[in-house]
């Protein structure tokens, strides 16, 4: 009788300790919301967010995660799909109660969830180059904002290259038209006319450049022209095809591009863009300890990852990734200083001004959402690196830029 | 005495140290040669560089202009040799087994040897790190291009490096420049050299040779001559009456002349784009036009033609190696495989699904958009989400110029290809007993069937011809634009919108629609821009089906439908 009892005991002691375990697991783990297109026309470029998202959170981890919990990521696929986007966001704030998100790429797809977030009050961290004009309480932007790329590009071409006329090309939607309108007003300060600059659009998937190449070719023919380019993604492909064919080369008239990353470099013909520049936060190239270490620790984390799927050969790193990677670690840095996983709190530690030493070097929180960090501008190489000519560091984060430059 | 001996004898030695010293002197602290210097300045630290480089304007050396071409041109490596020291080399063009390219030593140009079995160095392409470059750099590559370029064998080089020189507006080139055109021969070059000269002396201090300068620069409609008039029109102080009254004369004339290089310009890329769009088109033309079959999927069958282009391409690079003169022909070769390939599919096409389709036009146009979807998942699975890189042949790549308006290579060969397509098009339809028979089925298949012939052996080759044109279409996009999954969805409205607007099941009306479409779109284009221009053709054709159902050339027959 004893005997049974105490088995019975001891069975249940077993079945307490097990449930005592499970528990502590759960109390041991913090979710954390990925919200990318992993399908449809953006999976090219926001797969490679999640990669580097899901690297962080195991890196992360394995140095013993966020307040003692470990990271459990939550990656949902907003599918290229605005409205969905706005769904899933739904899905991650009140079924899954998230403690923070990261995630976003176009500017339609934050547009979208973010009423979503300001109701919910979560958190979101975006990660691309945008258009600026927006600032949510809920929404952290690690992105650069105009004066973060665009300005420094045009900067690089007035100064150092000695351009005084500009060709403004872009795809026809939000961020082109907005950072053209900056830009604009930018040349203007400079004592640039309005006659010495053109502005054109073309529609998404737009595959014949011969017009426009014709007529960059006969605005160039002073020999001070440059091209400032915000054609997105593929059209870049007939776009630079054309340049090269009418024999335009990057001596005579250099087209600075802010779409076209390391990443986009996989499916472009490199060959026909040596020469012309980029500007970005971030660049492979990079050379500092913490950029080999970030680089080297994700290719060994690619090499040995088990998520379906995933690329693994010919993978490179480029100013999205890093820019998602450090907004985890500044999150990170934010939750420990608070000493809480709140939003509330935590915003008022971001506010504060966390910084992180990342691969593109310094990066610090600003009071209004946005990030002081370096901006670099690079030529492309044939093997679709970017070197580095010139860097700007500590560059302040302001999204609203229009009407602020006075004339001279 | 004896020490006068000793004393005269040292100082004899002495001489005849001297003597030899001076005799060798020659050898050891001579000039650097040219060669040398170059070698020097390749393997220089890179700060040094380009001061290196700038020592070299004007060497005249024949090892100078590869070097640096290929420098700029990202196709320069350090090698290292066996016995630690580092020397510039070049790969051959093309590569022998496995890839592997022999080493060019830059200063002989014959191969390096390895100092431990004395056979050739080999590397593959993407062994070796090329050498970089900057744009400071790159700058000084170019300064010594254009001056070397001046006395080049190659005419274009030597037009292209004279017409640098000229917008340098640099004096120091003058004598260069004047002492070229005394012994230029080539009648392109020579105006280049005059326009150079030209550009040059708008800055001079004699005012007759400015006034003689502006007018010469008119007569060759110099659209930077036009710039920078405009531009001391403007300053303060004005220039001259007399030759501010020349400059305005001179604008005149060179807009004048720009406005009808633009008119042919707009007129060739009209009908380049045009014939783009009647390659895209001409294989609906058959299988909708002609059978009456709405083939959604019609635009994934020109991505079969692409990614069988890139498929023969990847052949080719494996077999002769990028960039080689084996691997020019890949695109020939590749025509024939994507008619083949896209006529295969068409032909699985038409036996699973669409035969049992033909009297049901809207049953067709579900199932084959179905279709469509099924083919796009596949080429994601089997190629990748991401566009594939397609290389142009060389023969494809650059443009001519006739009378400044430019001609791409790669739109010319479209144009002359859809030309050739229409034409083997029209051949097979009106001159085979093939084209016979499938204008009898077309007509009217109950009739053909009964006098005996075999209408599903016509529909069937009719959707497979119609369906490898499409992919003939596919493999000719590839050379403009991007290859990938999602490519056939970009192509397929048009390829509707041409047909229906020409008139259904009339080839000869797909041909004017395409063609006057294309113009007018890119007539429209430089007024209204790209986004607009498109959205005004599209207002347009649907105003002009309203007034004319039938397009252009409707097809008029008795049957009562």
């Amino acid at each position: 009788m004893i005997n049974k009892i105490n088995k019975t005991l001891g069975a249940g002691a077993i079945a307490l300790g097990l449930l005592a375990s499970t528990a502590l697991q759960a109390a041991e783990t913090v979710k954390v919301g990925v919200l990318h297109s992993l399908s449809g026309t953006m999976a090219i470029s926001e797969t490679s967010l999640r990669d580097v998202l899901l690297f962080t959170f195991d890196e992360i981890n394995a140095s013993g995660g966020v307040l003692g919990k470990k990271i459990e990521p939550v990656v949902v696929d907003g599918a290229s799909n605005w409205p969905l986007f706005a769904e899933k966001a739904k899905q991650l704030l009140e079924q899954d109660k998230t403690a923070v998100t990261f995630g976003c790429w176009t500017s339609v797809s934050r547009k979208s969830v973010l009423p979503v977030y300001e109701k919910n009050n979560g958190l979101l961290f975006y990660p691309v180059q945008y258009e600026g004009e927006e600032l949510s309480k809920n929404i952290f932007y690690t992105a650069e904002a105009v004066g973060q790329q665009a300005t420094p590009g045009v900067d690089y071409l007035l100064s150092e290259l000695g351009k005084k006329k500009f060709y403004l090309i872009g795809s026809d939607y939000v961020y082109p038209r907005t950072t053209n309108l900056v830009l604009k007003e930018y040349l203007a300060s400079k004592g640039i006319p309005e006659s010495a600059i053109i502005e054109k659009y073309t529609p998404f998937g737009h595959t014949d450049y011969q017009q426009i190449v014709a007529e960059i070719k006969q605005f160039g023919a002073s020999g001070d022209a440059c091209v400032v380019s915000t054609l997105n993604g593929d059209t870049n492909v007939p776009f630079f095809r054309e340049l090269a064919n009418a024999g335009i080369k990057s001596e005579d008239i250099p087209v600075i591009s802010f779409s076209v990353s390391e990443d986009e470099f996989r499916g472009l013909p490199t060959k026909d863009l040596v020469g012309h520049l980029g500007a970005w936060s971030y660049f492979m190239s990079v050379d500092s300890p913490a950029n080999t270490k970030f680089k080297n620790a994700f290719f060994a984390w690619l090499e040995k990852s088990t998520v379906p799927g995933i690329e693994k050969k010919g993978r490179v790193t480029n100013s999205p990734m890093v820019l998602s990677y450090v907004g985890v670690y500044l999150w990170k840095a934010a939750v420990e200083k608070a000493g809480t996983f709140d939003v509330d709190a935590v915003r008022t530690a971001l506010e504060s001004g966390v910084t992180f030493d990342g691969p593109g070097g310094k990066a610090t929180m600003q009071k209004n959402h946005h990030m002081t960090k370096n901006v670099y501008v690079g030529e492309t190489l044939a093997d679709g690196q970017f070197k580095i000519l010139k860097s700007y560091e500590g560059v302040y984060g302001e999204p609203f830029l229009k009407g602020t430059f006075g004339k001279k | 005495m004896l020490r006068l001996l000793v004393r005269f004898s040292f100082s004899l030695a002495l001489l005849l140290a001297a003597a030899l010293v001076l005799r060798a002197a020659p050898e050891s602290a001579a000039q650097p040669t040219a060669r040398a210097q170059l070698i020097a300045a390749l393997i220089a630290a890179p700060v040094q560089q380009v001061a290196a480089i700038r020592a070299l304007v004007g060497v005249e050396d024949a090892a100078i202009t590869p070097a640096l071409t290929a420098w700029r041109a990202g196709e320069l490596y350090l090698v290292t040799l066996a016995d630690g020291k580092r020397a510039p080399a070049m790969l051959a063009p093309d590569p022998g087994v496995e890839g592997q390219r022999i080493a060019l030593s830059v200063d002989t140009g014959a191969p390096l040897l390895d100092y431990a079995t004395g056979k050739p160095l080999v590397f593959a392409l993407n062994q070796l790190k090329p050498l970089d470059t900057t744009a400071p750099l790159r700058r000084a590559i170019r300064d010594v291009l254009e001056v070397a370029g001046v006395s080049d064998p190659n005419p274009a080089t030597r037009r292209e490096s004279i017409e640098r020189l000229g917008q340098s507006r640099k004096a120091e080139h003058l004598p260069l420049l004047k002492a070229r055109l005394v012994i230029e021969k080539v009648f392109a070059v020579r105006s280049a050299l005059a326009d150079a000269i030209a550009f040059i002396q708008l800055a001079d201090v004699d005012p007759k040779i400015r006034l003689a300068a502006i007018g010469s620069l008119a007569e060759a409609h110099s659209l930077a001559a036009a710039a920078r008039f405009k531009e001391q029109l403007a300053a303060k102080p004005a220039p001259p009456a007399d030759e501010s009254a020349a400059m305005v004369s001179a604008l005149k004339k060179i807009e004048g002349h720009w406005q009808v290089v633009n008119f042919f310009g707009n007129l060739f890329r009209g009908l380049s784009a045009g014939s783009v769009l009647l390659l895209i088109a001409l294989g609906l033309a058959i299988t909708f036009g002609l059978m009456g079959v709405i083939n959604m999927a019609h635009g994934e069958l020109m991505v079969v033609g692409a990614y069988a282009t890139f498929v023969v391409q990847k052949g080719f690079v494996s077999a002769f190696g990028l960039g080689s003169t084996g691997f020019n022909f890949y695109f020939i070769a590749a025509l024939p495989v994507a008619f083949v390939s896209a006529a295969g599919v068409g032909l699985l096409l038409e036996r699973s699904i669409i035969q049992f389709l033909y009297k049901r036009p809207l049953e067709s146009l579900l199932a084959t958009w179905g279709v469509s979807l099924a083919l796009q998942q596949t080429f994601r699975l089997v190629f990748g989400p991401a566009n594939v890189q397609i290389n142009a042949p060389s023969w494809l790549q650059g443009s001519a110029a006739i009378s400044d308006v430019l001609f791409a290579y790669n739109r010319l060969f479209v144009f002359g290809f859809a030309g050739l397509v229409v034409f083997g098009v029209w051949l097979v339809l009106n001159r085979t007993p093939l084209g016979l028979l499938v204008r009898a089925v077309m007509q009217n298949r109950q009739m053909a069937s009964c006098i005996g012939v075999k209408t599903t052996h016509v529909n069937m080759l009719t959707f497979g011809f119609g369906s490898g044109l499409a992919g003939l279409a596919g493999a000719c996009l590839s050379q403009l634009g991007n290859v990938g999954p999602s490519m056939g969805q970009l192509h397929i409205i048009d390829a509707f919108m041409v047909v229906v607007s020409g008139g259904v099941g009339n080839i000869l009306g797909s041909v004017a629609a395409s063609l006057g479409i294309g113009t007018v779109d890119q007539l429209l284009q430089p007024v209204l821009g790209a986004v607009m221009g498109k959205i005004l053709v599209l207002f347009a054709i649907i105003l002009f089906l309203q007034w004319r159902p039938g397009g252009l050339f409707p097809t008029r027959n008795r049957s009562l439908d």
